[in-house]
């Protein structure tokens, strides 16, 4: 399935825990469209502890997530139900 | 040991420690603020675990070094339990959630760049000089509201600290097992560098015995930020600070383990005992982190953050100041020097900690979720 959009979050610079707290409520949101593979949700972030709280967050709700360090010393994750995709 | 050479050995050697602390804390995101505060909001206890490890193991290096005579126990400066204790405990624990971080938590995360944990250093300041302000009102109460005389658990039970520190390895180790067997020890990690935190609580145990064995204490920083408030107001309102018995009093004596030399010190603007024994370990912990940050070319300034955001964490920079002065020391004074001890005003404070982190949680969720752009 090829996903169809994605909604991507800048989570920057923001208070802690802002990065895990934005993430869930964005993957509640969309939920349904995720997991049907039609969205995928990118957090961009510069905490360290989201690379582990996250994609443990989005395991525990059946998804997938992939993390990618961005040339300016930040991070990304996709979140996905197959990160194949 | 000539005294001037001993100084120097201690500062370098709490330097030392300070910047593999920083380093540590960086690479493990070694939040004491978020251990507390993710217990409550996502029901995940897997920081605090990596605490009981730190603890566990600081209380059998700081017994080793109490039994060969490097150290004294209980250390300088730990006095009876008071209600204030608990109460500080409380206080800091809703300013800590507030902040993002701890007293330490916010000098390795100012280190790697983030101007929420710099906001919170400056509330931290801020609310030092807040309480210098009613600091005589505090004080005649401090012994009206002592609970008993005894220093420590042993102290109160008349139970040698070994035993205390044999049940505490005991049962500590045995749910290390069992968090180890089923997997609850180790993080799954998607940053670059990342160490285990239980890894992270095994090292920062042994650079705090280190600390002690070089200064005679273990790590503490809070008294530092008074001295800035200080120094803020002598530049400012110099007749002011006159009139603040807080910072006009030398109220500590310590003598350096190094050079043998007895110094005074206290919360003024000047350089003293107090100085010599915290400003090296911050430096360290702020130069740790940033040498992490950079070196894993993570190091930026950043915060953009929401106003809301940026009063929340000054707010809790100046609770968390307000809370270490009236608990007679931070979360780092009390649970990774005074726990190892089984000092009861630290086990007050422990027990304060959870309803204010609990406070601090209910409220950070709504600040953010109230107010993010997501």
């Amino acid at each position: 399935m090829i996903p169809l959009d994605e909604l991507v979050r800048d989570i920057r610079g923001k208070v802690c825990p802002s990065s895990l707290l934005v993430a869930l409520r964005n993957i509640n949101e969309n939920i349904e469209a995720i997991s049907q593979g039609k969205l995928i949700l990118k957090i961009i972030t510069d905490s360290r502890d989201a690379m582990v709280t996250i994609p443990n967050a989005a395991r525990n709700m059946g998804l997938e997530s992939q993390v990618e360090k961005l040339p300016e010393g930040h991070y990304m994750l996709s979140i996905t139900k197959d990160i194949e995709v | 040991m000539q005294p001037l050479s001993g100084m120097i050995l201690t500062i370098a050697a709490l330097f030392i420690c300070g910047f593999l602390a920083g380093y540590l804390m960086h690479r493990s995101d070694f939040c004491m603020a978020g251990a507390f505060r993710d217990l409550f909001l996502f029901r995940n206890s897997s920081m605090l675990k990596s605490l009981l490890i730190l603890v566990a193991t600081a209380a059998i290096l700081f017994e080793i070094e109490f039994l060969v005579g490097l150290i004294a126990i209980p250390f300088p400066f730990f006095g009876a339990p008071t209600y204030f204790g608990l109460f500080g405990g409380i206080l800091f624990g809703f300013g800590m959630v507030l902040s993002g971080g701890c007293v330490v938590g916010v000098l390795y995360k100012s280190g790697s760049g983030s101007r929420p944990a710099m906001t919170a250093l400056f509330g931290l300041v801020v609310g030092s000089g807040i309480y210098a302000e009613f600091h005589q009102t505090i004080v005649p109460l401090v012994s009206q509201m002592e609970l008993t005389t005894s220093v420590t658990l042993p102290q109160l039970t008349g139970i040698a600290p070994f035993w205390w520190v044999l049940a505490l390895a005991g049962g500590v180790l045995f749910w290390v097992r069992r968090w180890s067997r089923t997997g609850r020890l180790q993080r799954s990690f998607g940053a670059e560098g990342y160490i285990q935190p239980w890894k992270a609580a095994l090292l920062l145990a042994l650079l705090v015995a280190l600390a002690a064995a070089s200064s005679g204490l273990p790590f503490g920083v809070t008294t530092s930020y008074l001295k800035v408030a200080a120094l803020f107001e002598q530049i400012l309102a110099p007749q002011h600070l006159a009139t603040l018995p807080l910072f006009n009093e030398q109220s500590v004596i310590h003598t350096i383990p190094f050079s043998g030399e007895a110094l005074v010190g206290g919360a003024g603007p000047v350089l003293d005992v107090i100085a010599l024994l915290q400003y090296p370990l911050i430096v360290g912990i702020l130069l740790g982190a940033a040498w992490s940050s950079a070196r894993l070319g993570e190091w930026s300034w950043r915060g953009h953050f929401p106003l809301a955001q940026v009063l929340t964490v000054f707010l809790g920079g100046i609770l968390m100041a307000i809370g270490s002065r009236i608990a007679a020391g931070c979360n780092i004074w009390h649970i990774w020097g005074g726990l190892p001890i089984f000092a009861l005003q630290s086990l007050l404070f422990l027990l304060g900690l959870f309803p204010g982190s609990w406070l601090g949680s209910l409220v950070i969720k709504r600040v953010i979720l109230g107010r993010a752009n997501g």
